[in-house]
């Protein structure tokens, strides 16, 4: 019972709207290509920063919905971001952890620490409105609709399916000047569409 | 001189910030910093969020960048060492205009009126380095001679599109 970072972000593309979507990681590579917009803004490279991005737009845009596509590893990094998005509280706000349980998933698939760690429990512990673990594409669909009409802030865990890891025989990559020039890029292209750009 | 006459009023710090179209604090909280951030958490126009780690109110700062609010970065010495790699990508290759406010922690009274570098404490010693081994610039504020330059950090960030940081030597005054 679990989807992949694809199909999650395609159901996620379908209902966002005009939904502020902060990513980081795998959920990064797969909301690029699902969703492109100008309302993306990447974390790259800084694993962690999704959710506090998200909450500083959300301060700054309280009318429109804000998505956060996190990592599970991701969020473990920045565990404290719950108790200040819980304390503010955006209404239109959804947390969305991509669970794998690894580090550089497909890549190297590591361990991550925290195998008894509860993503919803610690959320609603902080704070938050709402929290529940969603496992497959057809209840990610059904539960989304509620979530974007009712107040947030709400925590979705999302059972990802680990990938295949690269074997020995893959090399690893040079990353691209890309990997290292999107963030400021993209927030530029996201303050031009919201008209905040100076 | 007195220890006092290095506290630089936290009144026109306040007011410099107004001027630049300040409006918004993201902040852990600094030792140095009480006065300021007495006075800015009052302030009805300045929206204040208290941050877990200095990470966090950093990459909360820049969302609130985005979204169209002027904030600072209110954190001490240690907090900014904390958050060297945020710093790096939020106010280097993220190309957003931060101004980051730190308070000089541990700085001996001794040393006051005396290059930081004479400081017998590393965070005090080492802060302006590593701030300008990142290539950011660092504007010391000793004493009240020192406040134009809090204007400047904004002007410099804003025209470069890249963060700084004003360094506080010394307690701002209650006043």
């Amino acid at each position: 019972m679990s989807m992949n970072n694809y199909e999650a972000c395609a159901v996620i593309h379908k209902h966002r709207g005009d939904a502020l979507i902060t990513n980081t990681m795998s959920a990064m590579m797969a909301i690029t290509a699902v969703s492109p917009s100008p309302l993306n803004l990447a974390s790259v490279p800084l694993m962690g920063g999704a959710s506090c991005l998200g909450l500083g737009l959300a301060i700054a845009q309280p009318g429109r919905p804000v998505m956060v596509l996190d990592g599970d590893s991701s969020l473990l990094l920045e565990l404290g971001s719950l108790a200040q998005i819980a304390d503010v509280a955006p209404a239109r706000f959804i947390h969305f952890v991509f669970n794998n349980r690894l580090q550089f998933s497909g890549v190297a698939n590591l361990d991550r620490p925290g195998r008894h760690v509860d993503f919803c429990a610690m959320a609603l512990a902080a704070g938050y409105a709402s929290a529940q673990k969603i496992g497959t594409v057809d209840a990610l669909e059904q539960s989304l609709p509620a979530l974007l009409d009712s107040d947030g802030p709400h925590m979705v865990e999302l059972e990802i399916i680990a990938p295949e890891k690269f074997t020995k025989q893959t090399p690893q990559i040079d990353f691209p000047d890309l990997q290292f020039t999107r963030m400021g890029a993209e927030k530029a292209a996201m303050m031009e569409a919201l008209g905040t750009a100076r | 001189m007195a220890n006092s006459d290095y506290a630089v009023p936290a009144s026109r710090v306040h007011d410099i910030l107004r001027d630049k179209g300040v409006n918004a604090v993201t902040t852990v909280p600094d030792f140095i910093q009480f006065a300021l951030h007495d006075r800015l958490r009052a302030d009805p126009d300045v929206t204040y969020v208290e941050c877990a780690a200095e990470n966090q109110a950093l990459t909360t700062a820049m969302g609130m960048y985005i979204g169209g609010l002027e904030p600072i970065i209110m954190v001490q010495n240690q907090g900014l060492f904390n958050c060297i790699n945020t710093l790096r990508s939020v106010g280097i290759d993220g190309q957003t205009p931060l101004v980051v406010f730190a308070g000089a922690f541990g700085r001996e009274f001794s040393n006051l009126g005396k290059p930081l570098a004479e400081s017998r404490r590393v965070m005090v010693n080492r802060t302006q380095p590593v701030v300008e081994g990142l290539g950011l610039p660092f504007y010391h504020i000793e004493t009240q001679d020192d406040l134009p330059k809090i204007a400047t950090a904004f002007d410099r960030a804003r025209a470069d599109k890249r963060a700084a940081v004003v360094h506080f030597g010394y307690y701002p005054a209650w006043t």
